[in-house]
C-alpha cells in the first residue's frame, strides 16, 4: 500500500516537472520563454559621435532620475529610420533604457525597465498615431532576431526594432527557435 | 534734447522686452507633479485635469525597479486623445505644445505597484 502511493507521488513529480519543462520550451505560457541572457552588444560597440543624446533629452527630469550618468554616458544610437533615432542608454541600478527622438516631429520619450525584461521580452513603447494605429519601437537582447504584429514582421537591427501601424496590444518577439509573446497594453 | 528723450524710452523699451522675455522662460519651464507617491492600482490613473494647458512634457515614475507595463496620455477638454504613449517601465513622451490638454498616467500592469511620481510641463 505504502508503496503505492511512493509510485503515485513519484509520478505526480514527474508530470509535474515535464509540464514545466514544456513551458519553459514554450509549449505553454509563453511568457517565460527565455532567449539570451539580456546582454545587449550594441552598448559595447565602440563610441561614434552620433552616440550622443540630444542636449534636450537629458535636460527632461526623466534622464537625470533614471540615466547612469547625467550626460547619458554609455549611450549608443541602435537605429536611424528617416527621422527617427532610436538609442540604447544604461541606467542606473538595473534599469535599461531605449529613447527615441523624432528630429522632424519635435518629440522624444523613453522607457526604463530592468534590465532581466529583454530575457522574457522587450523594452518597448508604443504610439498612438493620427490613424488609430500604434508605432511600436523596442529594445531586445541578444539573440532575438525578428518582431512581429498584425502578421507583420520587422528584423532586429542592432538589438532594436521598428513596427508601424500595429493594430490591438499584442507583439511576438523571437529568435530562429523561440518566441515571446509581449502584451504591451490596450 | 528730444533725442535724449528718445533714449530714455529705447532703454526703458529694451529694459521691459528684456523682462518679458526672462518671464515667459521660466513660465516655459514650469512643471507640476500629479501624483506623489502611492501605491497605483490597476484602475487608478493619475490626472493633471485641472485646468487645460498647453503640455510639453509628460513622464510616470515608478522608481528604480520598474518594469511594469505603463501609458502617460493626454487629452483635451472636448474629449480628443492626443500624445498617447505605453511603455514597459518608466516612460516619457516630450512633444511641441499643439494642444491644450489635461495630462493622465497610469500603471498598466495587472497589479498595484508604487508609483514615485507623474509629472507633466507646460
Amino acid at each position: 500500500m505504502r508503496k503505492r502511493h511512493l509510485q503515485f507521488g513519484a509520478a505526480v513529480l514527474v508530470a509535474a516537472a515535464t509540464a514545466g519543462l514544456l513551458t519553459q520550451l514554450g509549449l505553454g505560457g509563453s511568457d517565460k520563454v527565455q532567449i539570451g541572457n539580456g546582454s545587449v552588444s550594441a552598448l559595447t560597440h565602440a563610441v561614434r559621435t552620433a552616440d550622443a543624446l540630444p542636449q534636450s533629452v537629458l535636460d527632461y527630469p526623466f534622464a537625470e532620475r533614471n540615466f547612469a550618468s547625467p550626460n547619458g554616458g554609455g549611450a549608443r544610437l541602435l537605429q536611424l529610420q528617416g527621422s527617427l533615432r532610436l538609442y540604447a542608454v544604461p541606467g542606473k541600478g538595473g534599469l535599461l533604457c531605449l529613447v527615441e527622438v523624432d528630429a522632424v516631429a519635435e518629440t522624444a520619450g523613453g522607457a526604463c525597465a530592468d534590465r532581466s525584461t529583454l530575457r522574457t521580452g522587450s523594452i518597448y513603447m508604443a504610439d498612438l498615431q493620427e490613424d488609430g494605429s500604434r508605432l511600436v519601437v523596442g529594445l531586445v537582447g541578444d539573440g532575438h532576431t525578428y518582431a512581429e504584429a498584425n502578421g507583420k514582421r520587422a528584423p532586429v537591427q542592432n538589438n532594436a526594432f521598428v513596427l508601424n501601424h500595429v493594430q490591438g496590444g499584442d507583439l511576438t518577439v523571437g529568435s530562429p527557435t523561440a518566441s515571446q509573446h509581449v502584451d504591451i497594453g490596450g | 534734447m528730444r533725442l535724449r528723450f528718445q533714449r530714455r524710452w529705447a532703454v526703458a523699451v529694451a529694459v521691459i522686452a528684456a523682462l518679458a522675455l526672462t518671464l515667459a522662460s521660466a513660465a516655459g519651464a514650469a512643471s507640476y507633479i500629479y501624483w506623489w507617491q502611492r501605491n497605483m492600482t490597476p484602475s487608478d490613473r493619475g490626472a493633471d485635469s485641472v485646468t487645460a494647458r498647453n503640455h510639453i512634457y509628460n513622464e510616470l515614475y515608478f522608481g528604480p525597479n520598474a518594469g511594469w507595463r505603463s501609458e502617460v496620455w493626454e487629452v483635451t477638454p472636448a474629449g480628443y486623445r492626443h500624445f498617447d504613449k505605453w511603455c514597459a517601465g518608466n516612460c516619457f513622451n516630450a512633444h511641441p505644445g499643439y494642444y491644450y490638454t489635461y495630462s493622465y498616467c497610469a500603471n498598466r500592469d495587472g497589479g498595484t505597484h508604487f508609483v514615485y511620481d507623474c509629472r507633466d510641463q507646460w
